[in-house]
């Protein structure tokens, strides 16, 4: 990537092709905007004057170099599907993270960037017109902001409760905009939620973190609606407990695993908090489930439990217990015995994945 | 071999007589025909496919020819593969025919796991002090040739291979087959023994009564004519035609694109010949119309008024033009039974539909190979016919077979037989 030369030329956007992740692989940042003290919004075009499709939810993987290192990244994207000439992810700078603070200090307009995508599931289904409970703590806002900017883009009446928390009132990005969408889209109800009020001793709300009660308050329907779920890993497994415990069914909860800080610098509190949660994985083929806690790998317990997944080094390397994984998401270490192709695909290891959520595994 | 007593089929090299096609026994004989894959197949140089079969890293593809079966892939380094597809521990195929793709190469059998440069990885329950530095899988002796793929199972690959390299490296540049991409591929297994296939391939003397669709851009009479047969007319017309290839071979290499014959076709172990051919009718490509079927041309190509640069050796035959090229490899089954292998190229960003459309690409040769095939069927019952007896080739349009009959006569006796 060349991040020195702000002057590198933007292609005149004549051609009114789409990207295509096949082959398109150059962005040229377009613009950088300061959201808050520590969040910091890219906007990106093609190189070639493509426009982009994708579907709300969905990020870019991004081929960063740190230090001479390749470095990969995954980025929600934070902007609306009906702008196609550019796309935006938001970015949170994490205390010693070094790609986010990278990307902090040195991305400016002009640079270009190798980046794969759009990619992820993590998207509205379109049968019906669901109500929907978008849910966000932190910088986990970015992909549920998308579907809230199309949404409002779109101008069809709605039924979405947006809640989204933070550390304090200071760290709520998109804060003003999210309050203008809330004046004029039709049928959304606004919820913030600052840990503490520190910075701001005027606010108005309730303060604290998620909890049952609170969604028995704010969100009172909530079994009724699909819940899209995006945030650090405890904040996503404590509203995955509240929201299992107020009704809400398995299939109409999603989640998004990733956000910049889980990947960027996973923090070890949080997966130490995801390890003791215990998970359901199902195996769809047998009809069989299992408990697995977030601290062990998913054919270890299997085969504990008699379930049979063909497999042999246990350790990511040969890839023989390659499966597909039909819902939620894992923590996997491979060894190079699965590409990224086949990740993208759906598929994963079990030898050397841990669970971050309930899982089904088509085996 | 050269211990070996003279066998049967010395006897039958032997009988052969000049100008003339082969006994029957070289056609169907199942001795002969193992002979064939020992001599031609595996210590000869043989196109089995092309860097674009195996496009991204983790791409592979296996190759069977007679009892080898070949892994063809591209490494994580983005570097192409040949390896024999036999695990190290008791022989298993590790894959099945076909493409896929893949991390490793894992054998199914017991898990031994093999890197994409061959180097075994993991073997489990072998002991500390199994040594797997020195079980590896085996690689196999390749060269990409302007984006073909050469293999020589031999271990003394000729080194002859040399004239075809320097010919088709420069000539293939600018169409960048390297990086195109597959469009459509064919499998056609014709009913007849792989040299019929080939000497099939070798003359167009039967093109203008058997394939309708291809002499609309194809010009038979470029692989030869008796002058005494044409009517004054047809020879006035060819008397021009190849006045018309004299300055057009001028006017191409004049602008930097070798267009000249080329051909090395006896008294070698590498059988091959090129040159820039004459398209007629619009001059563009081998479709129906004889224009461009794909908008997009191949590679660095900014001219569809480049012909059609054909390339022979003695198990392919390939066409390339401005917008797409045409592959073909043989790779004989039985004695009886030949597999003729089809891949249609395009650039690899044209888009099926919208640069180009499948049915304008395809039709021709498609056609072509079906009309091919029941020649090549109609030849080898023939030969299996008591009162089969070798006939003679024309001297005028069947040169390239008596070549091709007495290089391989030729090469059979090099190795032995």
């Amino acid at each position: 990537m060349d991040t020195r030369n702000p002057q590198a030329p933007l292609a005149k956007a004549t051609r009114h092709d789409v990207w295509n992740p096949e082959e398109d692989d150059t962005l040229v940042c377009l613009d950088v905007q300061q959201e808050t003290h520590d969040v910091k919004t890219f906007t990106f075009a093609s190189r070639d004057g493509k426009r982009f499709a994708f579907k709300a939810g969905q990020y870019f993987l991004f081929d960063l170099e740190h230090n001479g290192e390749p470095e990969s990244r995954c980025y929600s994207i934070s902007s609306s599907p009906h702008r196609t000439n550019a796309f935006s992810v938001t970015v949170k700078r994490v205390p010693g993270g070094k790609i986010s603070n990278w990307l902090h200090e040195t991305l400016v307009p002009g640079a270009s960037v190798k980046a794969n995508g759009p990619l992820g599931h993590f998207v509205r289904s379109e049968a019906v017109k669901p109500k929907l409970l978008l849910l966000s703590g932190g910088s986990g806002i970015t992909p549920v902001m998308s579907i809230l900017r199309e949404l409002a883009d779109s101008c069809a009446p709605a039924d979405v409760v947006f809640m989204h928390a933070a550390r304090t009132p200071l760290d709520l990005i998109f804060r003003d905009e999210l309050a203008c969408i809330a004046r004029r889209l039709k049928g959304l109800r606004l919820h913030f939620l600052p840990e503490t009020v520190a910075g701001e001793p005027s606010w108005s709300g309730l303060t604290g973190r998620i909890s049952a009660d609170y969604f028995r308050l704010a969100v009172p329907d909530i079994a009724d609606r699909t819940v899209m779920c995006c945030g650090p890993a405890p904040f996503m497994a404590a509203a995955r407990g509240i929201a299992a415990k107020l009704g809400v069914p398995a299939a109409h909860y999603l989640e998004e695993s990733f956000d910049a800080a889980v990947i960027d610098e996973p923090e070890i509190p949080a997966i130490q908090e995801a390890a003791a949660k215990v998970f359901r994985v199902t195996f769809s083929k047998q009809a069989r489930s299992i408990e697995v806690t977030g601290d062990q790998s998913v054919l270890s317990c299997a085969k504990k439990s008699g379930v049979r997944i063909p497999s042999s080094c246990a350790n990511g390397v040969c890839g023989t217990c390659k499966s597909k994984l039909t819902s939620g998401t894992v923590d996997m270490n491979h060894n190079g015995g699965i590409r990224q192709r086949e990740i993208d695909a759906g598929f994963f290891l079990p030898c050397c994945s841990k669970p971050l959520s309930d899982l089904v595994i088509e085996r | 071999m050269l211990d070996r007593l003279p066998s049967s089929i010395s006897a039958l090299l032997d009988s052969r007589a000049e100008g003339h096609s082969l006994p029957a026994g070289l056609y169907i004989r199942e001795d002969v025909f193992e002979a064939d894959i020992d001599v031609f197949f595996h210590k000869h140089w043989i196109c089995v496919g092309l860097d674009c079969d195996v496009p991204e890293p983790g791409d592979a593809t296996v190759v069977d020819i007679g009892k080898t079966s070949l892994i063809l892939l591209r490494d994580d380094d983005g570097e192409i593969r040949a390896l024999h597809n036999v695990c190290r521990h008791r022989g298993s195929r590790l894959l099945s025919p076909g493409k896929t793709i893949v991390s490793k190469l894992v054998c199914p059998y017991h898990t031994w796991t093999y890197e994409l440069t061959g180097e075994l990885s993991y073997a489990p329950h072998m002991g500390k002090d199994f040594d797997k530095d020195c079980h590896g899988l085996k690689p196999v002796t390749f060269k990409s040739i302007g984006g073909l793929i050469y293999v020589c199972l031999s271990d003394n690959p000729p080194e002859d291979i040399a004239g075809l390299e320097q010919a088709m490296v420069e000539r293939l540049a600018p169409y960048d087959i390297r990086n195109a991409k597959i469009a459509h591929q064919t499998d056609v297994i014709e009913d007849g023994n792989w040299k019929l296939t080939m000497e099939n391939n070798r003359e167009c003397y039967h093109c203008s009564a058997n394939h309708p669709e291809l002499c609309v851009s194809f010009v038979d009479l470029d692989f030869g004519f008796d002058p005494e047969t044409l009517s004054p007319d047809d020879r006035e017309q060819a008397e021009e035609h190849f006045r018309l290839y004299e300055a057009r071979t001028q006017a191409w290499e004049s602008d930097g694109f070798p267009s000249a014959a080329i051909e090395q076709l006896t008294d070698c172990a590498t059988n091959f010949r090129t040159q820039r051919l004459i398209i007629a009718g619009a001059g563009e490509s081998q479709t129906h119309d004889a224009t461009a079927a794909s908008s997009k041309l191949l590679g660095e190509m900014t001219r569809k008024d480049l012909g059609d640069t054909h390339l022979w050796g003695h198990n392919s035959w390939n066409h390339f033009m401005g917008d797409h090229a045409v592959v073909a490899i043989v790779i004989p089954l039985s004695a009886g039974k030949t597999l003729v292998r089809t891949k249609w190229l395009v650039h690899k960003d044209a888009v099926e539909g919208v640069d180009y459309d499948l049915d304008k690409l395809t039709d021709v040769w498609i056609a072509t190979t079906d009309q091919d095939a029941d020649l090549v069927a109609r030849s080898h019952a023939g030969a299996l016919d008591p009162a089969y007896q070798p006939g003679p080739y024309s001297r005028f349009s069947e040169t390239n077979l008596d070549k091709f009959a007495t290089w391989y006569i030729d090469r059979m006796r090099a190795h032995g037989y």
